[in-house]
């Protein structure tokens, strides 16, 4: 008789475990994983190859699409990349609005990764619940931007629209909601035994080796090293803004979590500064001729924090209307290919979801 | 911007005048250097703190038959970040893997190889990333045409012709009268 | 955080939800608040769009393609091409309604579009699915992507410049003039709009590359008096320019100018090869038309000859147009190069007078008459005739040609048009305290360009409107001491046409004046002709303009003209228009014969 060796599955690429299309090869012996193997390819769009061939604004109804959850941060890698070439002003009422743009962005980011988590440890309240208050955010969004997921608001030189009448009173309301459930929240989920059981202590990742690996963002916070982009390469007008760059340190699946949870209260106190700091004045600035925007040879990396964390563009013009390179560095490019074939090891079959949800790996973002 | 310059001038005294190093940008510089360089500063770079590799970027400079790769660098400490760029030969693009200084590179190397065809000895995982049964020219190079490609492997209808022309003149000369 | 009895009991704090008011849609049906600014289906308001296929070049997904809509007559600055949507592409986006000149285009806040049938997602938007004004995604000036301001072309100061014969306008500086030229998106609505359809959007490109040697190229395809277009054209192109609808048209006139003045050498550009053919033409009037059809011709290779009345060429650009509208220099550039390849110019050669057409039609393949409206029209009031009025042409003339013209210090200008505002103007430069001019019609109704009426205010010329001179006042010695005047009211003549000018008789006025020019008109002299000529010709139904054929050929055989005698237009560049179009039906009927 032939002796098993180990049982071989996969995650994906149809899973509710990973946000879009990708999957995961997975090798267990018995109930312990001995060997995973990433595979991405399902969602390669070929977006850094289409850009080449459109003129620098036809681009901007194109970045979004690189990041479902969050896709703001390609609208404003995008903007600040060619502004900084162009050496475009950006008027500030414009940066405020932008970065009220970003937080609700991450807001509702933030809802969909608690949603999928507790969706993979089974809490099927909770993602209702997530996808419900995120709709609110959506809503908002709608309100300002004309759409609900793709936003393409963001522009090279300002945003598109200023804000309707009456915004900021929306914003409030939705704040003082995700304020209230926030406790509801705690509850159900984040002071749940079931949940704390499923997730501490599971796949945890040191901090030596989340920066040796260029685990970036709130994965990298929580293993305890306090590093965040706004603050460290400062974009917009953050550095007027007060936030505090929150810390859980143990590198688990729980603190990932529990990072976010965290993060997310900074982030309602950034848009409640944003909605009272925000100057009156323009949203943009007179861009040259769509057709004809030639932009100087140069390059440029820039990189904001994203939910996820560092997501980078490198914007390189050859001095043609048309972009000469644009490399986008997806948050996810690292952890979720190499970090997760190396750190899933050793697991159970039942806490690989879990896993690759607390780290949140997307893969539109890994493959463009 | 001392910390920069400081740096800069660090890796100028060690590599002398073949490593060409300028600021760029806020907290952005970028430091150019032939490939027999790149590895011995990119290993020195890490040792001085930049120990955040963000990603490798290859642009293709086909006019001037070069592939140039740019290595994103980043320093936690030091709050810089470094473009340390080469050119390679866009015939025989061959780079030495740099999995031994960054482990992390090796999915970023794939993608390169995988896009522009630049082969990196040493690394274990060359296999393809992102497309499956690939049967063209490496996409991402500057002479790879997208549409063709889709037109000859798949069949599209060229809307294209559609759309609407302008007139153009002919000027002399054009026509073959002068 | 540990795991003890309050962990496990906490989430049963949920249950409280069991009894309040869900916050999903709830049943009966409530529809969904769609947000105002919601990026929905197309819609596209067909009488503002005028088909530029800006929208389309935009588009990222290239869903929008421009087709030919039956029912819409294409015309100047407008075509018969609306966008077509294909949503299986279309992603949403707004960026056609942001870069939409005219702002026909916006996206409404319906969504709802269900079919089964795959077709119906491909369609020319109308105004079907609107959501109705400030709703949807609108097309709105001050978020536009494009830019509707011109750059204003620099003027020297009313004070300085009415006191001599220097250019008014002093030409665009390199960054104005790429600042300017980088507006224009190349959508070449403008070729429809200028009658000898110039490569505009080609040569704007390349002026604002910098590349002037190829702009004068594309400017000599089909008119070889760039810079004198560049300066004086009534620019029909500007009113057909999609940033008119909604903004200040890209002064394309003025960007020409600036391509051509920068190479002061033409023949180093085009070079002075001709051609090889054979033939003798004979060129009636060194105008803009006999410059033309000369130009064109002799680049063939054919031989040309110019008969000119006057002892200098250029025509009415010469005698017509003062030099502080167009400078000598200019004139001299351009006409140079002409006659530089080899052109004849018989000076002081009237014909009629020194040489016969019969003659010419005889001795040479072909002829083409280009003889423009040198004479010009009376009011027809008692006093009119004798010393103390003139007309503003034969006034004009003088005055470029050098001759002494007397005139007095108080000056009435009758008329509304491009010669009227030049005859207000000039005598001012000669030492005239006060101008008046008097046109029966409103100041909207003048036909004279808005920047002349403009310039000639900030010059201190006095408007007076709704005027009709009905008698010229002399005294005992036939001295000219005034004229009298009544005014006019406005009748309307209903939608689409001029209201009609109804004097008032009741009352008269006076106009204390000594110099009266006349500037109601001018009309051709065909008494250069011979009857028998003169008998074969067709003319149009004024009586006063000869009817041309597709090549600009008369109905005498041999014969061709252009000009203001055949176009009703009477400026420069439908004068070259004409004679591209005859310069090729001579070559045409010479290969012929």
């Amino acid at each position: 008789m032939e002796r098993i060796e180990h049982f071989e599955y996969f995650i994906g690429p149809q899973h509710p475990g990973v946000t879009g299309n990708m999957s995961y090869h997975l090798w267990a012996r018995g109930d312990e994983i001995v060997k995973i193997v990433s595979s991405v390819g399902y969602l390669h769009r070929g977006f850094e190859k289409l850009m080449e061939y459109r003129f620098w604004i036809q681009n901007v109804p194109m970045v979004p699409r690189i990041c479902v959850p969050e896709p703001d941060v390609n609208e404003i890698l995008y903007a600040m990349g060619v502004e900084r070439l162009a050496g475009l002003e950006v008027p500030e009422r414009a940066q405020y609005i932008r970065v009220l743009v970003l937080e609700l962005a991450r807001l509702s980011a933030y809802l969909f990764y608690f949603a999928g988590v507790a969706g993979a440890l089974g809490l099927y309240t909770i993602p209702q619940w997530a996808i419900g208050d995120r709709d609110y955010i959506l809503d908002l969004f709608e309100e300002l931007t004309g759409g609900r997921v793709y936003h393409i608001f963001i522009t090279p030189g300002g945003v598109r629209r200023d804000l309707p009448p009456g915004f900021k009173e929306k914003v409030r309301k939705v704040l003082k909601h995700l304020k209230d459930r926030l406790s509801d929240y705690d509850r159900l989920y984040f002071d749940n035994a079931l949940f704390i059981k499923r997730t501490k202590g599971v796949a945890v990742m040191t901090k030596e080796y989340a920066l040796e690996m260029g685990v970036t963002g709130p994965n990298l916070r929580a293993t305890g090293f306090r590093y965040d982009v706004r603050r460290g390469d400062p974009y917009l007008v953050y550095p007027k803004l007060e936030f505090d760059i929150p810390v859980t340190g143990g590198g688990d699946n729980y603190s990932r979590v529990m990072q976010r949870r965290l993060e997310f209260e900074e982030s309602i106190r950034i848009i409640e500064q944003v909605l009272d700091m925000m100057p009156e004045g323009p949203v943009i600035t007179k861009l040259p001729n769509p057709f004809r925007w030639k932009i100087e040879k140069n390059d440029v990396y820039v990189r904001v924090e994203s939910s996820k964390g560092e997501f980078g563009y490198y914007v390189v013009s050859d001095g043609s209307e048309k972009p000469r390179r644009i490399h986008v560095r997806g948050p996810s490019y690292t952890h979720g290919i190499q970090v997760a074939q190396e750190m899933a090891v050793g697991l159970r079959i039942a806490d690989v979801p879990v896993f690759l949800f607390s780290m949140d790996v997307c893969p539109p973002d890994i493959e463009r | 911007m001392n910390g920069e310059m400081e740096i800069l001038e660090k890796v100028k005294k060690a590599f002398g005048e073949k490593a060409e190093t300028a600021p760029k940008w806020e907290r952005q510089s970028e430091i150019k250097v032939p490939l027999e360089l790149l590895h011995p500063l990119l290993g020195y770079l890490r040792a001085q703190g930049f120990g955040h590799l963000a990603m490798i970027s290859c642009v293709d400079w086909i006019e001037e038959g070069e592939f140039e790769l740019v290595y994103h660098l980043w320093s936690y400490e030091k709050r810089l970040h470094l473009l340390v760029k080469t050119r390679i030969d866009r015939e025989n693009p061959t780079v030495e893997t740099i999995i031994p200084i960054f482990r992390i590179a090796e999915t970023y190397e794939r993608e390169l190889h995988e896009m522009f065809g630049i082969d990196f000895p040493g690394n274990p995982n060359l296999t393809p990333l992102f497309l499956e049964d690939w049967d063209g020219s490496p996409p991402m190079r500057r002479d790879f045409d997208t549409r063709k490609y889709v037109e000859e492997k798949y069949g599209m209808i060229d809307l294209t012709k559609e759309l609407w022309k302008r007139e153009e003149p002919v000027l002399e000369g054009e026509n073959g009268e002068d | 955080m540990g795991t003890g009895l309050k962990n496990l009991l906490n989430p049963l704090d949920a249950v409280k939800y069991l009894f309040k008011k869900p916050h999903t849609i709830r049943l009966p049906y409530e529809p969904k608040v769609i947000a105002n600014r919601y990026r929905g289906i197309h819609v596209n308001d067909w009488d503002l769009c005028v088909g530029c296929g800006n929208c389309a070049r935009i588009c990222t997904c290239q869903a929008i393609t421009m087709v030919p809509v039956e029912g819409i007559e294409p015309k100047p600055g407008s075509t018969n091409l609306r966008p077509k949507v294909d949503y299986g592409k279309c992603s949403f986006c707004g960026q056609c309604v942001d870069v939409c000149p005219t702002g026909s285009l916006k996206l409404s806040k319906n969504f709802n579009l269900i079919s089964t049938n795959r077709e119906d997602y491909v369609f020319i938007p109308s105004k079907e699915w609107d959501s109705g004004p400030g709703t949807g995604w609108e097309s709105d000036l001050e978020y536009s992507i494009l830019n509707f301001e011109r750059v204003e072309m620099p003027e020297r100061p009313p004070e300085e410049r009415r006191k001599d014969f220097e250019p008014v306008i002093l030409g665009f500086s390199r960054e104005q003039a790429v600042v300017e030229g980088m507006r224009c998106l190349g959508c070449a609505l403008c070729m429809d709009g200028c009658p000898t359809r110039m490569f505009i959007p080609q040569y704007i490109e390349a002026i604002t590359d910098g590349d002037y040697e190829k702009s004068l190229k594309i400017f000599y395809v089909n008119n070889p008096l760039p810079e004198i277009c560049g300066t004086v054209c009534t620019h029909r192109c500007e009113d057909a320019c999609v940033y008119s609808r909604r903004g200040q048209p890209v002064q394309i006139r003025y960007l020409k100018g600036f391509g051509a003045s920068r190479i002061d050498d033409r023949a180093k550009v085009l070079g002075t090869k001709v051609g090889t053919k054979k033939g003798r033409v004979a060129v009636i009037g060194a105008g803009p038309a006999g410059f033309t059809v000369s130009y064109y011709l002799r680049r063939e290779g054919f031989d040309v000859t110019i008969f000119e009345a006057l002892s200098v060429p250029g025509g009415m650009m010469k005698v017509g147009i003062p030099r502080y509208r167009l400078s000598q220099k200019i004139l001299d550039r351009e006409i140079g190069f002409i006659t530089s390849l080899g052109v004849e110019i018989k000076y002081n050669t009237r014909i009629g007078r020194d040489i016969k057409l019969s003659q010419l039609l005889k001795e040479f393949d072909a002829v083409f008459l280009g003889v423009g409206f040198h004479r010009g029209i009376k009011m027809g009031i008692p006093g009119e005739d004798g010393e103390g009025v003139m007309q503003a042409v034969d006034f004009l003339r003088k005055v470029n040609l050098g001759e002494e013209v007397k005139i007095g210090k108080r000056i009435l200008v009758v008329g509304g048009g491009d010669v009227a505002m030049d005859a207000t103007r000039t005598p001012l430069r000669l030492g005239a305290e006060e101008v008046i001019l008097s046109y029966r019609r409103r100041e909207v109704d003048m036909p004279a360009s808005e920047e002349e009426i403009k310039e000639a205010k900030e010059e201190g010329v006095v408007f007076m409107t709704q005027t009709l001179p009905i008698e010229v006042l002399r005294d005992a010695n036939g001295k000219v001491t005034g004229v009298k005047y009544v005014r006019t009211r406005m009748e309307d003549q209903g939608p689409g046409r001029r209201p009609k000018p109804v004097p008032i008789m009741e009352e008269t006025f006076i106009f204390e004046v000594d110099t009266v020019i006349e500037a109601i008109g001018q009309t051709p002299d065909y008494s250069l002709m011979e009857k028998e000529i003169r008998e074969k010709l067709t003319f149009d139904k004024s009586g006063k303009r000869v009817v041309v054929d597709e090549n600009g050929m008369t109905s005498v055989e041999g014969l061709f003209a252009g000009g203001d005698i055949v176009n009703y237009r009477g400026d420069i560049i439908s004068a070259v228009a004409d004679a591209v179009k005859a310069a090729k039906g001579i070559a045409r009927y010479l290969a012929g014969k």
